[in-house]
């Protein structure tokens, strides 16, 4: 496995350098100035005075090559300079830092909730399909991956905080403010998990070793978690890999209907604001992460997976 | 003029409690890290944490502040300052002070425009004075110094050679304690305020920009007060026992026409524009409520704008005026209008707009775009028709910035291509202006002459909107100079 996660981590750096170019390029493919939006959204004028503009243009070092550009920024970026915000004037460092950190604890715990919540009612649904369970989650999975999160978002808030009044309805720093926010983020990937553990531990429980193990007398619990539920353990580990980024710098909805300072909210504000270092370097962290958890995802995929495991050691 | 607007401002009464604690949400974040010379610049003033040498009254003149009186002494101004006033962190508010704080934010990189391009130089001028030259004499400069724009600080917040230390450096009725990036920030009251106290002992600023979610909060109680609410949710805070209050914004909504080339180059097609459109019915109906109807370019807001209600359609003079231009039936006419989407209600008014111009026999085919790709094209005079949001004032209760920019030939913010040397002429004259009066009396003109030559439509004016829930005392500043959060006393 050790050699697995070597030869796969190897990738990332090309992989990255590659995300760069393309975090750099875009931004200035949309053909915005970004020297007028910085002005604008620093001093409220419509339409800056020129010789500002030439000058603020000049301090940024937009007005150089764009090839000098990307590779000035590239250098600072493995120097681990990040710059500081065109708007905030903030390092950006620490700007994008403190919202990852944010946005990252949302994601774990969104994801813990999203995997003790799916998996075992996926598994429970497909111990009987077409029974009043199975029935019952599957209306539910349908409209957890049926409704979206600014629908679900103020509704939470509706009945929790402004009926029942036991949540607050937005806010950040006190851990009642994690539970909302962390309900409608798991809502999807858990829905999404229980609908994957029950197809495939169903196909699972209906094969012939297991019919066996049944006759030898395994009891129902020891069938379905250790024959059934267990095989898709590699495909929730997908999942899991797949929503980690799209968590981390994608939940713009629930950060700004909950007022959280996280990535997505602080990406959104960057974009609008043609904040560029703040794009630049929140986006290439959302890259980072989606590009790891690509890696981790598929050495644990092997890991657990007895043919795959079997096929890397004979490799 | 604002009291008549106000439909009350008493939260939900109850007893005023001065030891309590307020949390409010406001609705945009401090984008620029609470930096004086950024676009939201005043929110420190606006916080009742920083101050300036001046504020303004209700007639939009100027009042004192840290500056008692003032006086025009050839191109400078003499300000004398008020006695016993002490910064956050215990140090006294000296001539000095003053200078080291005005003389940073006008030497950043592109200083607030209340100073921008005037030569503004700051010196102390005896014990208790400081004394304001510029290259020409200024006839606005104690309006000038209201803007939030030129908080004052104490000297050792500026001593850090960047961005000043806004952090117990003030000297207003709030303490600013603990910053929290976008998200929040902590208020304590300054027990050693010059002037009347705050109403609260402590208030936490959440910023949150769903409008959806500041209306949601103040029905659960997470918060006491809220700006900026979208009519939709009015009734439902209202019902859930909130106080609503409503009042006008510097703000117009303009239908701006390219005078530039046909067809709006013709006087009599941007007068059937003007007739066609109802004006009352887009602000009553369309927004439901949320904006008032325009007359012209100046709103309730300031105290020289139009107090009467412009007229509803009248299709069949905008039918006559086309017909006149050499439109009709036979010859139809077509434009292109563009908005755009930041401001939510451009495109729903641009949807009535055709349909109302559709009556008259004009068809209008709608370009929902980027403003800042639109932009360079309006202001270039590529286009039909513009539907923009504007704010009349800039940064200071005086309209001449905004009627020089937007209105005088070759402007450079000139969107309409209004050119016109009567106006121009007008404005002229405002450079030697010091009366208040005289010159709220020549925006009333300017206005009355924009609308005369019918340059665009000015559709409406927004309100602006606050909600109170367990809290009182809001009194609402249309001019945005007062702060908002000093007069709020939690309420049981």
């Amino acid at each position: 496995m050790t050699a697995l996660l070597l030869r796969r981590l190897l990738v990332v750096p090309p992989v990255l350098l590659a995300a760069s170019v393309l975090v750099f390029a875009l931004p200035r493919m949309v053909g915005v100035d970004p020297a007028r939006a910085v002005l604008r959204a620093r001093t409220a004028e419509a339409v800056p005075d020129p010789a500002t503009e030439a000058r603020v243009r000049a301090e940024l070092g937009l007005d150089a090559p764009a090839v000098e550009q990307y590779l000035r920024w590239l250098g600072a970026l493995l120097r681990g300079d990040l710059g500081h915000g065109y708007v905030s004037q903030n390092p950006v460092a620490a700007e994008v830092g403190s919202a990852a950190a944010v946005s990252g604890l949302l994601t774990v715990l969104a994801l813990a909730l999203a995997a003790v919540l799916g998996v075992p009612a996926g598994a429970y649904a497909a111990r009987r399909p077409g029974g009043r369970l199975d029935r019952f989650l599957g209306a539910g999975t349908i409209a957890g991956v049926a409704v979206p999160e600014f629908v679900l978002a103020p509704c939470l808030v509706l009945v929790f905080a402004v009926g029942l009044g036991v949540l607050p309805a937005v806010g950040w720093g006190d851990p009642a403010h994690l539970v909302l926010p962390v309900l409608v983020l798991a809502a999807y990937p858990a829905a999404l998990a229980a609908q994957l553990v029950r197809a495939e531990t169903a196909g699972v429980l209906a094969r012939p070793h297991v019919l066996l193990a049944r006759a030898k007398g395994l009891g129902e619990h020891a069938v379905l978690w250790r024959h059934g539920a267990r095989l898709a353990t590699t495909s929730v580990t997908a999942l899991a890999g797949m929503f980690v980024s799209g968590l981390l710098g994608g939940a713009v909805v629930v950060e700004v209907v909950f007022g959280i300072p996280g990535l997505g909210r602080t990406l959104h504000r960057a974009v609008e604001a043609q904040d560029l270092p703040v794009v630049q370097a929140g986006t290439l962290l959302v890259v980072a992460v989606a590009v790891l958890a690509g890696v981790l995802v598929e050495v644990l995929a092997t890991a657990l997976d007895p043919v795959q495991r079997g096929a890397e050691r004979a490799r | 003029m604002v009291a008549l607007l106000v439909a009350g401002c008493g939260g939900t009464g109850g007893t005023p409690d001065a030891e309590g604690e307020l949390a409010v949400a406001l609705q945009f974040p401090p984008r620029a890290d609470y930096a004086f010379e950024a676009d939201d610049g005043a929110r420190l003033q606006s916080l009742g944490v920083a101050e300036t040498l001046t504020t303004v009254d209700d007639q939009a003149r100027p009042a004192p502040m840290l500056a008692t009186s003032w006086e025009q002494q050839g191109d400078s101004w003499r300000f004398t300052l008020r006695e016993g006033v002490t910064f956050h962190d215990g140090t006294p508010l000296t001539p000095e002070a003053v200078v080291t704080a005005l003389s940073h934010i006008a030497g950043v990189e592109a200083p607030p425009r209340a100073i921008r391009d005037i030569g503004f130089a700051i010196e102390a001028d005896g014990p208790d004075a400081v004394r304001i030259t510029t290259d020409e004499p200024d006839p606005i400069m104690p309006l000038r110094m209201s803007s939030g724009n030129l908080g004052i600080l104490a000297p050792a917040a500026y001593a850090g050679g960047g961005a000043p230390d806004y952090l117990r450096s003030a000297t207003g009725p709030f303490v600013f304690t603990e910053a929290n990036g976008t998200e929040s920030a902590v208020l304590v009251r300054n027990e050693e305020y010059w002037g009347e106290k705050a109403g609260a002992a402590r208030i936490t600023v959440r910023y949150v920009e769903d409008p959806q979610a500041r209306a949601l909060a103040v029905q659960a109680g997470d918060l006491q007060f809220a700006e900026g609410l979208p009519q939709a949710q009015l009734e439902q805070v209202r019902s859930a026992g909130a106080e609503v209050v409503e009042y006008p914004n510097a703000r117009t909504v303009p239908l701006q026409l390219n005078q530039a080339r046909p067809p709006f180059a013709d006087e009599r097609v941007r007068q059937a524009v003007t007739a066609a459109i109802d004006r009352p019915v887009l602000a009553e109906q369309v927004l439901a409520g949320g904006a008032a109807p325009a007359a012209d370019l100046f709103g309730a807001a300031v105290p020289w704008g139009a107090s009467a209600p412009p007229p509803g359609a009248d299709v069949e003079k905008a039918r006559q005026l086309l017909a006149e231009a050499g439109y009709g039936p036979e010859k139809p006419l077509t434009v292109q209008l563009w908005t755009f989407p930041n401001r939510p209600e451009l495109p729903t008014l641009a949807n009535a707009i055709q349909a109302m111009l559709a009556e008259a026999g004009i068809r209008v085919e709608i370009t929902v775009g980027d403003y800042q790709a639109q932009e360079p094209e309006v202001l270039a005079g590529n286009y039909d028709m513009y539907l923009n949001s504007r704010s009349y004032l800039s940064d200071f209760p005086d309209a001449a910035s905004t009627l020089t920019s937007d209105y005088t030939c070759g402007g450079s913010y000139a969107i309409d291509q209004y050119c016109n040397p009567a106006y121009d002429a007008l404005i002229a004259k405002l450079n030697g202006t010091v009366d208040p009066d005289e010159r709220q009396r020549m925006f009333t003109e300017a206005a009355g002459m924009l609308t005369a030559d019918a340059v665009g439509v000015m559709l409406v004016h927004p309100l602006n909107t606050a909600v109170l829930r367990g809290a009182t005392g809001f009194t609402p500043d249309p001019l945005q100079i007062a702060p908002i959060l000093p007069q709020l006393t939690p309420s049981g």
